[in-house]
């Protein structure tokens, strides 16, 4: 197409069709601010930003230190452009343009084998994301918005106009501000905008909880450990758009529903084996809260305190058993039509998962991953921003919630000879998986729903798993402002969970509790702090190529004994001062011209008038 | 719109009365105290009423009346003062008039007279094109335009600039009208201005005027006046014809 070769096309994506429309009406001003907002009409959109790797980048910005200023078409009617312009392109008609072009097909925009790179396996071509066409791993040198569905239908009837009145005065035009750091400063990949501080890392801060909680005065711990690990993060082409519904939050959602099962049950301190559950963040950008969990975990670390990294089972026969549990479980639970099959023994190893990291710190772990599909990923929105609420289904995520809850209690207990009232006690609570999605996937309710708000003061309404930066040092007890409003939600719900009853009546707290086996929960909310008896802390998720020192992040060099660290991308996004897009109509630049060159003949002009009409008065005087 | 069509829109609406200052009024220095202090009293005129009508704005578009009590009373206001005025100028007239007489030069002319009254007149133009439409013009200065839902054919700031313009050019004239109409006692005169203020007051804010409309009626107005004008100047037919054929230039140009 011959649009292509011209000018870039700036680009806009839309989905959906709401009936909004726009009018520049002038008796609901009332002052000059008011006039200057209707004259600006600011669009909600989602942008892409640029991020950044050791090797390049990815993403989009404007190509320069200004903002971008084009005029808006539809993509059906960009047939011959001569100019810098702004395209609406629908999703159909990108995918289109992908498939004609490019031969990319799928909604997925990330690799077909996402972060291969870190598999414990050498065939690193198998496809496990099929539908996956790569584009999010692409530079793009001009800036992409995601529109709202009200936004969309504005801007369809702006360019429909533009299309009708084409006299040539007046036109409008889309104003992107997208300006990127690095591009201003020119650093152009993640050694050397770390280094010029025009950019920060990926990561966050990941959560563990042990039930029961973990007794700190005992100097050995000896109890084998069981963890259980789901990952929040999520990624896609538009940064604050990543739901990441089936992937991964229905394992988050299935980890937070088993943990309120089991909590229900009692004598976790008369079993033989440890639980601690395990959320991790910044998997989707190169493992980072599994790889440095690991490293915490060798480093011995006060964050980790209480977990060896011997206990977490090694076992040879633990897989054995596992899978036994879960099919013990399976049994139990009969009468609700789920089923556990091993993978087909044609795929090359373990899907893209955090067992992957274990895994290559340590290739005697025994682990399982479970999933939803089988030889390559069911989830054809993988990484997209299309991946929401109605991509999952809530009784699939009780299901998968049911059977870990009793297939944990089975291999924690140990006992071959359980009664089934036992197993049958234990049940996934179903109002509290549909309350969670509506939290944690959508934006109605949203991170304002009941469940939340009893926790913590979340700083948005609308959800976004997006792993984000690391602001400020790293620490195991953050600033709270610097934790993400799910990686909070998440610590005091496992807190909460976890917690064993006092026989003494609990104090109220702000922030910390004096006793070291306590933590503070609902500590943002006024008032109602409490100290719990429980053992659950954050552990920061970033890169384990790098450092924070006085300031300034470093990159390490890569170490032999870190090979997962050896072939880290190690992620960091650009810092910028706004992002922001607005629709105004412009002036044709003679128009202007007209216009100044009016005003000045007609004060010209009225010069002469005057001129003419004093000397015409002053004759007539002299008449008479 | 950028700085080109800003300094346009203000060269519209203040360009004339510029001229007129640097044509007339600045040959004599008393005419510019009376430019500046006139200016100043009808500023101040015009903030004492938006201080009183502050409390009842935002008004609600849906009835009319209470559009036209604002610009009635608005007039009406203005009015009273034009006659304060008058009184005032009455009053210094006498003391130079005295003065004069003292030091042995001759008396106020016809001609100064009107010089004085054209100088209070634009001092009055000029505080309504401030105050309407110079405050509006900030927006003007940036990249965007905007247009009237009532008006798609031109620019919201060419319309209030044309419109500031028109009104510069009538306060001007109908302080000349004015001030001969109370020298001479000629009530028609003395009348005639404020029936025109009032009418051209309401005309802008009509809910019904559409944009030439609005335009034609303005430039009508000022057709009119400018003939009583030189009906008081005892201008020669040639003369009137001319200033005649400027208005007609005007009145089309703004219909593109």
């Amino acid at each position: 197409m011959k649009a292509m070769a011209v000018r870039p096309l700036l680009l806009f994506f839309f989905f959906a069709q709401v009936r909004l429309s726009f009018s520049g009406e002038l008796s609901s001003m009332e002052s000059i601010p008011d006039l200057q907002e209707s004259m600006y009409m600011v669009v909600d959109g989602y942008p892409c930003v640029r991020l950044l790797n050791l090797s390049g980048k990815i993403g989009c910005s404007n190509p320069g230190r200004e903002k971008v200023v084009a005029s808006i078409r539809r993509f059906r009617n960009a047939n011959d452009l001569t100019q810098l312009t702004a395209v609406l392109v629908s999703l159909d008609e990108l995918q289109d343009l992908l498939h004609r072009h490019f031969g990319l097909i799928g909604f997925s925009p990330t690799q077909k084998f996402p972060q291969a790179e870190f598999a414990p396996y050498p065939s690193i071509n198998y496809e496990w994301n099929s539908m996956g066409s790569g584009i999010m791993l692409k530079a793009y040198d001009f800036p992409v918005f995601l529109l709202s569905e009200s936004s969309t239908s504005m801007l369809q009837e702006v360019a429909d106009k533009n299309e009708k009145v084409m006299n040539g005065y007046t036109t409008s035009v889309a104003e992107f501000d997208l300006v990127m750091q690095t591009t201003k400063a020119g650093t152009h990949d993640s050694e050397s905008c770390l280094k010029e501080q025009t950019c920060l890392p990926l990561g966050g801060y990941s959560v563990w909880s042990s039930l029961p909680p973990i007794n700190m005065s005992l100097s050995y711990q000896s109890k084998p450990i069981i963890l259980l690990v789901a990952s929040m993060d999520s990624a896609s082409f538009f940064r604050d758009k990543s739901l990441g519904a089936d992937s991964p939050i229905s394992g988050l959602l299935s980890l937070l529903a088993a943990v309120d099962a089991l909590s229900r049950v009692d004598g976790w301190n008369d079993l033989n084996k440890q639980l601690v559950f395990l959320v991790l963040t910044g998997e989707a950008w190169g493992y980072l809260g599994s790889r440095r969990f690991l490293h915490e975990l060798d480093m011995q670390s006060d964050g980790v305190s209480g977990l060896n990294s011997s206990l977490i089972e090694m076992v040879s026969s633990a897989v054995n058993d596992a899978l036994d549990a879960l099919k013990r479980a399976q049994d139990s639970l009969k009468s609700e039509n789920i089923e556990v099959l091993s993978s087909n023994s044609s795929n090359p190893g373990i899907p893209p998962s955090s067992l992957m990291a274990f895994l290559k710190k340590n290739s005697l772990t025994s682990g399982i991953v479970l999933e939803d599909f089988d030889t390559a990923f069911t989830n054809k929105f993988y990484h997209s921003h299309l991946d929401d609420m109605a991509n999952i289904n809530s009784s699939a995520v009780v299901a998968a919630a049911s059977l870990i809850a009793r297939s944990l209690y089975i291999l924690a207990s140990d006992n071959n000879d359980m009664h089934s009232s036992v197993l049958g006690a234990i049940n996934v609570n179903t109002s509290l998986v549909e309350e969670l999605m509506g939290c944690l996937l959508s934006c109605k309710p949203g991170l304002s729903c009941e469940m939340v708000k009893n926790y913590i003061a979340p700083a948005n309404v609308c959800p976004s798993h997006y792993v984000g930066v690391v602001i400020g040092e790293p620490s195991f007890k953050p600033y709270l402002g610097y934790v993400d409003d799910v990686s909070r939600f998440v610590w005091n719900f496992l807190a909460d969970r976890t917690s064993t009853p006092k026989e003494n009546a609990s104090s109220s707290c702000s922030k910390d509790c004096t006793n070291e086996d306590e933590v503070c929960i609902r500590a943002e909310i006024n008032g109602k702090g409490v100290c719990v008896i429980s053992t659950t802390r954050y552990v920061p998720a970033y890169s384990t190529r790098l450092m924070f020192e006085s300031g300034i992040w470093n990159v390490l060099p890569p170490n032999s004994s870190d090979s997962m660290g050896s072939v880290d991308p190690v992620w960091t996004e650009s810092n910028w001062n706004t992002i922001g897009l607005r629709v105004y109509t412009i002036q044709n630049g003679a128009y202007d011209h007209f216009i100044l060159i009016g005003g000045i003949t007609v004060t010209i002009l009225a010069y002469f008038m005057i001129a003419l009409a004093r000397s015409l008065i002053t004759k007539a005087l002299k008449r008479d | 719109m950028t700085v080109a069509a800003g300094i346009g829109y203000a060269l519209i609406a203040l360009g004339p009365s510029l001229s007129l200052f640097v044509a007339v009024i600045s040959k004599k220095p008393f005419l510019i105290l009376t430019v500046l202090s006139s200016t100043l009293l009808w500023l101040i005129s015009l903030i004492v009423l938006s201080g009183i009508w502050r409390a009842f704005l935002p008004l609600k578009s849906t009835t009319w009346w209470p559009f036209a009590l604002l610009i009635i009373s608005s007039v009406g206001f203005q009015e009273g003062l034009r006659v304060l005025f008058w009184k005032v100028y009455k009053r210094l007239e006498d003391t130079l008039d005295a003065f004069a007489d003292r030091v042995g030069k001759p008396r106020l002319f016809l001609t100064d007279k009107m010089q004085i009254a054209l100088a209070g007149g634009l001092g009055h133009g000029v505080a309504h094109a401030v105050f309407f439409c110079l405050s509006l013009l900030t927006p003007a200065f940036g990249p965007a335009t905007f247009y009237v839902d009532r008006c798609p054919q031109m620019p919201f700031f060419l319309i209030s600039a044309i419109i500031a313009l028109a009104f510069v050019t009538i306060h001007t004239f109908s302080m000349v009208i004015a001030f001969n109409g109370y020298a001479e006692g000629n009530t028609t005169d003395q009348y005639f201005v404020p029936v025109v203020h009032l009418v051209a007051g309401m005309v802008v804010k009509s809910a019904f005027a559409r944009c030439f409309c609005l335009l034609s009626q303005k430039f009508s107005l000022l057709r009119i006046l400018f003939l009583i004008v030189l009906k008081n100047c005892q201008l020669s037919p040639e003369t009137a014809l001319v200033v005649f054929v400027w208005l007609n230039v005007l009145c089309h140009a703004c219909s593109f």
